[in-house]
């Protein structure tokens, strides 16, 4: 019997995400469409990246010059011909693929020369020269205004509702990450963890590890052009902005609040915070800085990520009976929740109070006066002590439910060790145990 | 009159003023086993790493089957057929045992660049992997991380892994640092049985390995090969238990 590639879990499960996913526009609003859109884009390109960076451990910090290149490389093939277009409107992904893969070999040879730190500010200065050479090159990149296009009919299909661009780019996300997915079963996929693990070991067996970097580099550098494609036909439209390091980092970011060991992590935080950016940018001005925040708070408490998780509950319930884990658990939510409250209520409080709009609302003021500020529907003194008592009194409780959750941690560890001892069991190092590499 | 699989002649290299190797003349047989001995110090690690492709030499050659490799890489030298174990675990330590031994099964199979076909579906690889866990005893290892195994057992996978390209010749460093006498009793016969017909260059601490193991011994003392010899004849020499034995140790 052949081995399974695949569990039968893994592809139910697997189906059963296609199936909500090709289930959405029923239930979606036109606005909701379309950031769904974009939430599958970011997906792709967060796996696309996490192929570099999970699976191989080299840490790129300008893969937005392999999006963009799959994004021109798509414009352009669409306004080919008289603008018929190079390839029928489905298969325009091709052409980003084709664009990502031959500038990812080419820039991957130069990067994979070095590793680590070095091999991170190779990549940084080859998205920062495409960055800065875009805007002079007016006949490629279109200038400021950018070049724009049109989906042409193919196959019966108009290409003219979001409805149709939806599916499009759905079967196009589902195909790579799924090839993607099949990759690492491969004994490239497998030597990609090899990379990760120890190139110079790799290199006394006999391989040749700066061609399997490139390759895997220009295998990424592929997917990720297959993004930047699919959000031009999506768009209709490319501009040489999404060569800024702000989409570089954005990838960064997300695969790693995602979580880079688990296949789907990064798919899953990209998915997560394109919808929050979507959902949160017209509610408050701080988006970015809410993103830091929410990096710093997951390389701090959480390092792997938001897929972590999954894997963090279930060795606790390895270890625990459900009765003990629950109370922890919704501890710990709570606690998350009232600090994210109150923090929240913190900054944007402070981010009213520093507004242009309402410095020169005081200055019209009789001197030392603080005009109320509304927030949340209501009118609030930023003198009054009243109105940092309630962010205050929040994070307070939330760190207090935080530490009860600690405590009862350390005691159930401490119970279980205890009990263990005479079983000659190890439950540190049980804990620490991470199985990593094999997702 | 030249047997040799791998000869060495005029060996040197420096690191800025000082020089580690200083001219060293060896030659490996093609089925001998062939130790290195010397004090801490000596260049042994260093002649492993200029052999292998590690580090280039300085002046001198270093052929292999005729064919003059110093100064080639690692991999074209690993792909010659010499294989190497390192004196530091030289693992992938968050990859299963089982997975660390299919990597270095594979190149012989030419899987390199191979990104469309299963790997868990080729049954010769399968197999293979499987003999060699075998063989170094770590069947019942096969799922653990490797980096979890206690030290004498990551060891033994290191020569496992060196093994799995079927190399003519092999080069160990320090293969039984760490294990138990028990273990190390094993592996000395594991490396008997494993080096028939096949080259072998060992560095290693433990004596009474080093003389029942080694057809021939060579002892180098900075960075030179002060001799060459059966066990016998290294014992009696008189250069060598003054340099480095001892009248202690010499029965």
């Amino acid at each position: 019997m052949r081995p399974a590639i695949v569990s039968l879990r893994a592809l139910a499960l697997a189906a059963t995400g296609a199936a909500l996913l090709a289930a959405l526009p029923f239930l979606l609003t036109q606005g909701l469409l379309n950031a769904a859109i974009q939430m599958l884009i970011a997906a792709l390109f967060a796996s696309a990246y996490n192929l570099l960076c999970g699976q191989a451990g080299m840490l790129s910090f300008g893969h937005a010059a392999y999006f963009g290149v799959g994004a021109f490389g798509t414009v352009h093939a669409m306004n080919a011909v008289g603008g018929a277009g190079l390839l029928p409107t489905p298969l325009l992904p091709l052409a980003g693929a084709a664009c990502g893969l031959v500038f990812g070999a080419i820039a991957g040879w130069f990067a994979t020369q070095r590793s680590g730190t070095y091999f991170a500010m190779i990549t940084l200065a080859i998205a920062e020269l495409v960055h800065s050479l875009a805007p002079h090159l007016k006949g490629l990149f279109g200038g400021e205004a950018g070049v724009s296009t049109m989906r042409m009919p193919a196959w019966g299909l108009d290409f003219g509702s979001t409805l149709q661009v939806y599916y499009l780019t759905l079967a196009w996300v589902l195909v790579s990450v799924g090839l993607l997915y099949l990759y690492t079963r491969t004994p490239l996929g497998r030597l990609t963890f090899g990379l990760r693990e120890n190139s110079h070991r790799l290199r006394f067996l006999g391989y040749n590890v700066h061609g399997l970097g490139m390759l895997v580099f220009a295998l990424s550098a592929m997917f990720a052009g297959i993004a930047g494609s699919l959000q031009v036909v999506s768009n209709e439209s490319a501009n040489y902005v999404v060569f800024d390091p702000a989409l570089s980092a954005a990838v960064v970011l997300n695969t790693y609040i995602g979580g880079v060991k688990v296949f789907l992590g990064p798919a899953l935080g990209a998915a997560l915070m394109t919808f929050f950016g979507y959902a949160v940018s017209d509610l408050t001005q701080s988006w970015l800085l809410y993103q830091g925040i929410l990096f710093v708070l997951v390389m701090m408490f959480m390092p792997s990520g938001l897929a972590g998780l999954g894997g963090t509950t279930a060795r606790l319930r390895q270890r625990f009976d459900l009765a003990r884990i629950v109370p922890l658990v919704a501890l710990s939510v709570g606690a998350a929740l009232l600090l994210s409250l109150g923090g929240t209520f913190a900054i944007e409080m402070l981010q009213r109070v520093f507004s242009q709009d309402y410095r020169a609302m005081a200055r019209l003021q009789p001197a030392g006066a603080w005009p109320p500020l509304q927030f949340l529907g209501r009118a609030w003194l930023p003198a009054a002590f009243a109105t940092w008592a309630v962010p205050a009194a929040l994070l307070a409780s939330g760190a207090w439910l935080a530490h009860l959750a600690r405590q009862r941690l350390r005691a159930l560890a401490d119970a279980e060790s205890a009990s263990a001892a005479g079983a000659n069991a190890h439950p540190s190092t049980r804990l620490a145990a991470h199985p990593g590499g094999t997702a | 009159m030249n047997d040799a699989i791998l000869s060495i002649r005029g060996l040197r290299k420096s690191f800025g003023p000082t020089e580690i190797m200083r001219g060293v003349d060896l030659e490996l047989r093609g089925a001998e086993r062939h130790a290195l001995i010397g004090p801490n110090g000596a260049g042994k690690s260093t002649l492993f790493h200029l052999i292998s492709g590690h580090l280039a030499p300085s002046a001198g050659e270093i052929r292999f089957e005729g064919q003059q490799i110093a100064g080639r890489t690692p991999q074209a030298i690993n792909r010659l057929g010499l294989a190497r174990s390192f004196q530091i675990t030289n693992i992938f330590p968050k990859l299963t045992v089982f997975e660390n031994i299919r990597l270095a099964v594979m190149r012989l199979h030419g899987l390199q660049y191979n990104f469309w076909t299963f790997i868990d579906r080729d049954r010769g690889i399968r197999e293979q992997t499987e003999r060699l866990l075998e063989l170094v005893r770590l069947q019942a290892r096969a799922a653990t991380v490797a980096g979890e195994m206690a030290y004498s057992e990551q060891r033994s996978l290191e020569i496992a892994m060196t093994l799995a390209s079927d190399p003519k010749v092999i080069l160990l460093d320090e293969p039984m640092a760490g294990m138990s006498t028990e273990e190390t009793h094993y592996t000395a016969q594991l490396i008997r049985e494993v080096t028939q017909g096949r080259a072998l260059m060992i560095v290693e601490h433990d004596m009474d390995v080093v003389f029942s193991l080694s057809d021939r011994i060579s002892v180098l003392v900075y960075g030179q090969v002060i001799a060459t010899g059966t066990p016998e004849e290294i014992r009696g020499n008189a250069a060598v238990k003054e340099a480095y034995l001892g009248e202690e140790v010499a029965p």
